[in-house]
């Protein structure tokens, strides 16, 4: 229904491209943004839209936590609590230290002032407005990080639960410690802040300024980081955590950003919050309000920008303005019918009812919000899809670069032993993969083969062994640092990042090879810009080697493509790492003889550029055609290694694959 | 009161709190047992469920503390009062369960938890809206007998608690061990997608989880309106998080361990609120549940699932 509207109020502008028009509306909405307390003198409802965007800024931040590294953080308001009770404790007249000479320089600075009530001095703290905010970010994002550093390395509903405790127990130590806080009475007497002497007092307007000077600073930065590196890393941990790890991404370090640049959102909105109420109490930052937050998230979007800020300003709307109307409109029908319950009737009572309602519907029927954060692309067409395969060139390949033919083992696998419980799913496995070299992997199922490139990959814990990759130990190391060594596979079971598009996919798969921070991405530095443009192209490149099998496709959505081109897809993303070797783990699964014949033949072509591979394989045409060694696995021991012809006749092999009957048929044919 | 009389006081408030958290926590561990969700809305069945008691106990004459009952009609009442607020909450569950989670069985994401929360916040209102915000006086119709343990008390609405949660979790573990409808239960929990090729009609399973659950809430709700002779709509919050914590401690998941966890919770709440301070109490508890969940994330007699992938 959004998009028909949209679509209805763009056609007269059509003709007008759509970057442009994007620029226009957004100078438009600035425009009345910034008139909106000229043009409408009415003081409580200046004041209504700068509530609404203290809860935009509170939305943002939980959208770069929620929606962006999909870590659902139910006490998000005690972030908001501690930037509140900052600014409010070292403003306000609660905690009166007796003075003394160590005062005297603070007070030259302006921090503190030297007051008399009748006794001895006191110090009162006067910390300024703009000092608090980026300081009250810090604050709140060093206890983001110390409540999470616990629990992120938890399982995702687990977090919720831990996350709703610690949003409970901000407000009950604010309401405890009432020596500091003024317990459940409040703050009282916080100060207003001051611009160049001017105090804001009392009116709404400038905090209608600041506050959206706030937003547009926060929907900027959201914006900048959800373009980074740094944003593609955390939509991948919230797509799927293990497969971000295998291609790189520290998941607890990103975890931890997430946790604490969400947490610095609410704490500067916490200082802008509590200096315009001009008080605090343990209320104002209990779990209704996280859940508010919460639904404005999901109202607008989980992950979308303009989504959440949309949702913030419908709710506050909703509350101030439509709630309050509708009711007045009840009451005002129920004097002229004389109906003393309609007369009683107070709809924004009923506000959190509607919160919930929205909530479940939202849930049920527009899961991705009002601005969904990803557009769906549109579906090729006929043509397209069906035309001439082009089997793809290797010519940018040449940049691959990294991996020159090296010499010795690229991979040392000594006598690793893995148990689940009682079953050994590994027994003293031993596989030499030489620089350069291809070695397939076969043996039944079950027979270890996945738990193999598990354990190499860091993903499963080894019991006994070593790992050597270029003659460094690698077992008992990260996924993510494993990747960073060079080591990139794909999955049995295809895990791409579902609803990220096939050129993201193929970006997150570079992640351990940039270096955009934080402070870079936000900023776009020249050299953070360059290096995103290089990585694009790069990502072009490795796209480019599937033909026009994945580069028509590079703005979808993975979860829309085919089996075959899924799998494309996961090959390019591993590639993408710019890894020494490459870990496939039954590649062909699930592809016709053409594209089997036509994948087998652009692994080639890698390994002729000098990648050192390992592969799982049932297809053994595929196995006879790339592997140099073949190594069977069965039970968890390797029974036999050599080069393919040799092992397909082995007796252990075939009786492992088709039985002793089966064997002594075929030795005797 | 000597040190010792004041312990066992304690340990007799703390075992009854906690027989009402172990049957909360039960309606959690038996829903994440099957679905791995964080089921938001039992908080609030369990707030509802006392006050469907509360109306039930109303609608049979016994109001107040005026109304004091001994013998067979104590009985009946009780019984009644037990049968209709677990069929109300178990058919509310089941309700929640098939028009609003199914739909989201197979939506990866927080949706369904989201979903939850929103219920949560719907039962809540609801009750706010229609009943009220104020503290409602609960009935007690048993008759004050008291025994004397040394110095400490322990009165019969005690023992009629440990009772009632006794048979209640006794009639549980029965029907997960030897049912068939039980082994279909903890089939579906291992792996519902082999349960389901073996025949088992997962819905009905998941249902049964929510219908047993919700019950069990409702149940809790009875007895802490009988325990603090007072209800009202925001008790839901307090005691489903320590019932949450209570199953996290036992082992998310596992039986016994959610009735474990919830005498434990029980007891360190009494012993805090005796010993140190009662508006400390939610720290420490909500302190446990980070300790359990960072040291130990199992819980005490959990097995870790392995990871489904």
């Amino acid at each position: 229904m959004v998009e028909a509207v949209m679509t209805a109020l763009g056609r007269p502008f059509a003709r007008i491209p759509l970057e442009r028009r994007k620029q226009l509306g957004l100078l438009l909405l600035t425009v009345f943004i910034l008139i909106f307390p000229l043009i409408h003198d009415d003081d409580a409802d200046i004041d209504s839209m700068a509530n609404a965007a203290a809860y935009a800024t509170l939305a943002l931040g939980l959208n770069i936590v929620v929606g962006f590294a999909g870590l659902l953080d139910l006490g998000y308001a005690a972030f908001f609590a501690i930037g509140a009770y900052l600014y409010g404790i070292l403003t306000a007249y609660q905690v009166l230290p007796t003075w003394s000479g160590f005062w005297t320089p603070l007070a030259a600075v302006g921090l503190v002032e030297k007051i008399n009530q009748g006794g001895p001095d006191l110090v009162h703290f006067t910390l300024s407005f703009w000092i608090a905010l980026p300081l009250a970010a810090v604050v709140a994002a060093f206890f983001g990080v110390l409540f999470g550093a616990p629990t992120l390395r938890l399982r995702g509903d687990y977090l919720a639960i831990v996350t709703l405790g610690f949003g409970e127990i901000v407000p009950i130590v604010a309401r405890n410690v009432d020596s500091v806080t003024n317990g459940a009475a409040g703050l009282n007497g916080v100060q207003a802040p001051k611009l160049f002497g001017w105090s804001f007092g009392v009116s709404a307007t400038p905090y209608y300024y600041v506050g959206v000077a706030l937003v547009a600073f926060l929907i900027f930065v959201s914006i900048r980081l959800r373009d980074s590196r740094i944003g593609r890393a955390w939509m991948a941990i919230r797509e799927d955590e293990i497969a971000a790890s295998a291609m790189g991404v520290n998941l607890v370090r990103l975890k931890l950003l997430a946790f604490a640049i969400g947490a610095a959102f609410a704490g500067m909105t916490g200082v802008f919050y509590v200096a315009k109420l001009q008080t605090a109490t343990p209320e104002l930052f209990g779990f209704p309000v996280s859940t508010m937050i919460l639904v404005m998230v999901v109202l607008g979007g989980m992950g979308s920008v303009w989504g959440v800020v949309l949702g913030a300003v419908i709710l506050q709307l909703l509350q101030s303005w439509f709630l309050k109307g509708l009711s007045n409109w009840i009451n005002d029908f129920g004097v002229m019918v004389g109906s003393d319950w309609l007369q009683q009737v107070d709809l924004v009572r009923s506000i959190e009812l509607i919160f919930g309602i929205i909530l479940v519907v939202m849930m049920l029927f527009r899961r991705d919000g009002l601005i969904p954060a990803t557009r769906k692309t549109a579906a090729l067409t006929f043509d397209a899809q069906h035309a001439e395969v082009r089997r793809g060139g290797f010519s940018g390949l040449e940049s691959i670069g990294t991996h020159e033919n090296e010499t010795g083992n690229a991979l040392e696998v000594k006598n690793v032993v893995v148990r689940f419980g009682g079953l050994t799913a590994l027994n003293k496995v031993n596989i030499v993969v030489p620089a350069g070299g291809v070695v397939a992997v076969i043996g039944p199922n079950g027979s270890g083969k996945s738990t193999l490139f598990n354990v190499i990959t860091g993903l499963t814990h080894a019991d006994e062994g070593s790992i050597l990759f270029h003659g460094a130990e690698i077992l008992g190391l990260q996924p993510h640092q494993i990747a960073e060594a060079g080591v990139a596979r794909t999955f049995q079971n295809i895990r791409l990042f579902p609803n990220l598009t096939v050129l993201e996919n193929v970006l997150v798969g570079q992640h351990t090879r940039l270096s955009t921070s934080f402070a870079g991405a936000i900023l776009r530095l020249p050299k953070a810009k360059a290096e995103e443009s290089r990585a694009r192209r790069w990502a072009l490149d490795i796209i480019a080697l599937f033909g026009n099998r994945l580069s028509p496709r590079i703005m979808q959505q993975v979860n829309g493509l085919s089996y075959a081109n899924r799998r494309r897809v996961e090959i390019a993303r591993a590639l993408a790492t710019r890894p020494k070797i490459l870990l496939l783990d039954e590649p062909t699964a699930g592809m016709n003889p053409a594209e089997t014949l036509e994948l087998a033949e652009q692994i080639k072509s890698l390994h002729a550029l000098g990648l050192t591979i390992l592969i799982i394989e049932h297809k053994l045409d595929v196995v006879t055609k790339l592997a140099d060694n073949v190594i069977v696995l069965d039970h968890g021991e390797k029974i036999a290694e050599g080069l393919p012809e040799v092992v397909r006749r082995d007796d252990a092999v075939l009786t492992a694959y088709l039985g002793r009957a089966a064997r002594e048929a075929v030795n005797a044919a | 009161m000597t040190d010792t009389d004041f312990f066992v006081q304690q340990l007799i408030n703390g075992v009854s709190l906690g027989a009402m958290y172990s049957l909360l926590a039960l309606g959690f561990t038996l829903v994440y047992g099957i679905l791995e969700l964080i089921n938001f809305s039992h908080f609030n069945i369990f707030m509802v469920g006392s006050f469907v008691a509360l109306g039930v106990l109303q609608a049979m004459g016994v109001f107040g503390q005026a109304t004091v009952m001994t013998g067979f009609p104590l009985i009946g009442v009780m019984v009644v009062a037990f049968a209709a607020t677990m069929v109300f909450c178990g058919i509310l569950g089941v309700v929640i369960y098939r028009f609003l989670l199914r739909p989201l069985r197979h939506v990866k994401g927080p949706a369904a938890m989201i979903t939850t929360i929103g219920v949560s916040y719907i039962l809540l209102n609801v009750i706010l809206l229609t009943i009220g915000a104020d503290n409602h006086n609960f009935p007690n119709p048993l008759p004050p007998i008291t025994f004397a343990i040394g110095g400490a008390v322990l009165r019969l609405r005690e023992i009629l608690i440990w009772v009632i949660a006794t048979l209640l979790m006794g009639g549980l573990t029965f029907f997960v061990g030897y049912t068939k409808l039980g082994k279909a239960m903890r089939a579906t929990a291992q792996d519902p997608e082999a349960a389901r090729m073996m025949g088992v009609e997962v819905d009905r399973v998941i249902m049964t989880a929510f219908f047993i659950g919700s019950a069990l809430a409702g149940a809790g709700g009875l007895i802490f309106g009988l325990y603090y002779n007072d209800t009202s709509s925001n008790i839901g919050f307090n005691a489903g998080l320590r019932a949450f914590t209570a199953a996290v401690l036992g082992g998310i998941g596992n039986v016994p361990g959610a009735m474990l966890g919830g005498v434990i919770i029980g007891v360190i709440e009494a012993m805090g609120g005796g010993y140190l301070a009662t508006e400390w109490t939610d720290v420490i508890i909500f302190s446990i549940l980070v300790l359990v969940l960072v040291v130990r994330p199992a819980g005490l007699l959990g097995r870790l699932a392995p990871n489904k992938s």
